[in-house]
């Protein structure tokens, strides 16, 4: 252990451990946007395994592997962004466990035994009181 | 010969062709369908006399047009045959049809269904002189279920009418029944008739002539009179006798030309031509001759006592038509021969005088039924004799045509019905001269026979008078004036009464040479069977004639003492005798009978079908499909639709794997 040279296990590792950390982010957070930065974790995981794997075999085929999981992860983000955007303007919430509709029927939906409290909603208007005109409201004209 | 085969295949196809358009064009032709049918048939009728004449100086024809099918050691040709026989009955048939179709197209006018009566009538034609055509059984079964549907269709041709449905579905599943007897029949022959004996050795076709050869070669008799049974069984179904003879009066739910040309004149007499056709198979087997004649004795008395009470024009007719189909099986059962290897004149005499009374039957038959179709047709459809009467001056050409056919029907002396009746019972007297088997019987069936005679002109005039005279009343659908039908149905009806009057002196023996007999005796089939000589003495001849005379004119004196002089008559006999009217007037309960013994225990076996299906079958069906249901329910809960649970039993699933594949590699 006195020469501290980076071996193929080192890199492997801690593409484990990304993986790792990734997957328990899935699973455990609600959030969609957290869920999904674990997914990209993952991808990354996986990632730094082929590039190690490239590095120790001496030839390309990992990196140009890895290049791809990075354009196609770039690509997913932006659909998966799109898609929560959608998500968020039904319910607005990021809450994964909204979304239960597809579920057998005759199911009863998973309720939370302690429910989080929803944090109050903002008032549209300013606190201060209003005098002459109401200001313009920023009005949406299309959702996307 | 070979221009003969070349045209002979025109007479079905022509009909044939016509059903053909009429079903493509009917929409386009309409009222005009009844054009192609006529033609059709006139050209069929003209081909048939063509070949009826060419026949008189040749052979048989028999010419395979192709091969129909060709199984291991059957080989059934599209054969047609022309012989005397044939020729006799395609001529009458087509004959009969050209006529019946011209008055169709008065009486059909206006009817929404124009174009598809005349193509199943077409079609019917075809079937039926394809029947009379046809050169083996096989084919000629073909035929023969062939006339049963049009009947059916036919019969239900106002099929919205409930009781034309029914009665539609009754002929088809009572002659059905025959049907089969002659399926087994056939196949009987098959497996019995074999050349050299046996059905894997060489080609069979099933022909007349190879099966009648075959039969007398073997001789086996409690085989032929199996067989012979069954080939009646089909005749009795197709030809309604007794106990098959419940579907043809209620066949009268069809329009009346279709009456006239299915169930009087040309369909029922098929039974009659198959067993005329079948006399050299029938003269091996005594008993099964014995038991033709003795079915249709007792039919013909049977269906006579019931004509005497109904109160339905046509259905008098139709209950004639019975009895006098029955009088033809009564001539067939008589082809008996003294000794049963030599030949016999009485077997000519006999055959001869069925398919004389078949023609001239169906002159006179088809006559009155289209005459009581022109009188329904004045009356606005009315058909009950007791709400009419009196017409004969308002019905003038109507009137003198029913009453030739009612005179041919009633046997007076020198119309049409006189002579064939007279050469049935001059048959009948024949097979009960001593020597003949079975002698006593029969001189009971000749005294059931001269019964009918007279029980048949009874009734015959009966209908005439109660319909034609005392005084004119008219049912209120018939409207305020009532006319004779137009010209186009008179013409026939005149045509016909012709025939009824002098059909008969085609073969009025004692009067004229007896042609008929003379052409029928070449047809090859009875050939062989007869011998040249008399059958009876003048002086027995004479007494069987004047029998019937007497019985003749006594029925149509006793109709015209008790329907026009005395007409209060009648009722204080049938209040006398209440059993008996009753008897007679239901049909002797023998479609109650029917009803109660066989319907009946049928349809509880239908429902009892019925409730096992829907409670057993189904209760097991559905159990089976309960188990993936069950399953289902325990599978259930894991689709719960939370993504991360989804993502969790991925995860775990994949852990599993790879677990498994390292222990592997390991290991």
């Amino acid at each position: 252990m006195n020469d501290p040279v980076l071996t193929l296990e080192n890199y492997l590792a801690v593409g484990a451990i990304l993986f790792v950390l990734g997957t328990i982010g899935f699973l455990a957070r609600r959030n969609l946007i957290i869920m999904f930065l674990s997914a990209e974790m993952m991808l990354q995981g996986v990632a730094i395994n082929l590039v190690a794997f490239a590095r120790y075999r001496g030839n390309l085929q990992g990196q140009a592997f890895t290049l791809f999981i990075i354009t196609v992860a770039a690509c997913e983000a932006g659909i998966a962004l799109a898609l929560i955007l959608m998500l968020y303007r039904k319910r607005k919430s990021l809450d994964v466990s909204l979304w239960q509709d597809l579920r057998e029927a005759g199911q009863e939906p998973t309720l939370d035994e302690e429910p989080l409290e929803l944090p109050p909603l903002e008032s549209p208007l300013p606190t201060l009181t209003p005098s002459g005109l109401e200001p313009q409201q920023p009005r949406e004209t299309s959702h996307v | 010969m070979s221009d003969l085969s070349s045209i002979l295949w025109l007479i079905p196809a022509l009909p044939l062709a016509a059903a053909i358009l009429i079903t493509f064009l009917g929409p386009w032709l309409r009222e005009r369908s009844h054009w192609l049918c006529i033609l059709a048939a006139l050209a069929s009728c003209a081909l048939s006399v063509v070949v009826l004449v060419d026949i008189a100086h040749d052979n048989p024809v028999i010419h395979t047009y192709y091969t129909w099918f060709k199984v291991a050691t059957v080989d059934v040709g599209f054969t047609l045959r022309a012989d005397a026989l044939t020729a006799f009955m395609l001529v009458t048939v087509t004959f009969i049809s050209s006529l019946i179709a011209i008055y169709a197209s008065g009486y059909m006018h206006g009817d929404p269904g124009y174009a598809r009566f005349f193509a199943e009538v077409s079609l019917f034609i075809f079937f039926m002189t394809g029947l009379v055509m046809a050169d083996n059984f096989l084919l000629l079964y073909t035929f023969w279920e062939g006339v049963g549907l049009c009947s059916y269709l036919l019969i239900g041709f106002w099929f919205q009418k409930p009781a034309a449905a029914a009665a539609a579905r009754k002929a088809f599943l009572v002659t059905r029944l025959g049907d089969i007897g002659l399926l087994i029949g056939i196949l009987l022959i098959w497996v019995g008739f074999h050349a050299d004996g046996d059905v894997t050795k060489s080609l069979f076709a099933l022909d007349y002539q190879t099966v009648f050869e075959q039969a007398r070669l073997q001789n086996n008799p409690g085989l032929l009179f199996v067989v012979c049974m069954f080939l009646f069984c089909g005749a009795v179904g197709k030809s309604a006798q007794f106990p098959l003879h419940v579907w043809l009066p209620d066949a009268m739910e069809g329009p009346t030309p279709v009456s006239a040309l299915i169930h009087a004149a040309t369909m029922v007499t098929a039974g009659v031509y198959l067993v005329a056709r079948c006399t050299p198979l029938f003269v091996l087997a005594p008993e099964a001759q014995l038991v033709v004649a003795c079915i249709g004795g007792f039919t013909a008395l049977l269906a006579a006592l019931i004509a005497l009470t109904q109160n339905d024009l046509k259905r008098v007719l139709a209950y004639s038509t019975i009895s006098q189909l029955g009088y033809m099986f009564l001539a067939l059962g008589s082809a008996t021969r003294t000794n049963i290897d030599l030949p016999d004149a009485l077997v000519t005499v006999a055959v001869v005088a069925a398919m004389f009374h078949l023609f001239t039957h169906a002159f006179f038959k088809a006559l009155l039924f289209l005459a009581a179709g022109s009188v329904m047709h004045s009356m606005g459809n009315v058909i009950d004799m007791r709400r009419f009467g009196g017409l004969r001056y308002a019905l003038r050409t109507t009137h003198w045509t029913f009453l030739c056919g009612a005179g041919a029907l009633a046997g007076v002396p020198l119309l049409a019905g006189f002579w064939s009746k007279d050469d049935i019972l001059s048959a009948t007297f024949g097979a009960s001269r001593a020597g003949h088997p079975h002698s006593g019987i029969y001189l009971i069936l000749l005294i059931v026979g001269l019964l009918t005679a007279g029980l048949t002109a009874f009734y015959t005039f009966r209908a005439y008078f109660m319909t034609f005279w005392g005084e004119l009343r008219t049912p209120h659908e018939a409207g305020e004036h009532v006319h004779d039908s137009p010209w186009v149905m008179l013409v026939p009806l005149m045509i016909l009464s012709v025939g009824a009057l002098f059909a008969g002196y085609v073969n009025a023996e004692p009067l004229l040479p007896g042609w008929l007999a003379e052409y029928l005796e070449r047809a090859p089939s009875l050939q062989p069977l007869a011998e040249h000589g008399e059958v009876l003495t003048a002086a027995s001849r004479a007494l069987v004639m004047s029998t019937s005379i007497a019985l003749a004119l006594g029925g149509v004196g006793l109709a015209w003492f008790l329907y026009v002089l005395r007409p209060g008559y009648s009722a204080r006999i049938a209040a006398a005798v209440p059993r008996l009217y009753q008897l007679s007037l239901n049909k002797f309960y023998i479609d109650e009978l029917y009803d109660f013994f066989i319907v009946q225990p049928l349809v509880g076996l239908a429902i009892f079908a019925r409730i096992f299906d829907l409670n057993v079958v189904d209760g097991l069906v559905d159990l089976v499909g309960q188990i993936p249901r069950f399953l289902g329910i325990l599978f259930r809960p894991i689709q719960n639709g939370l993504t991360q649970f989804y993502a969790l039993a991925m995860a775990l699933g994949l852990a599993v794997f790879l677990i498994a594949l390292v222990w592997r590699l390991a290991w």
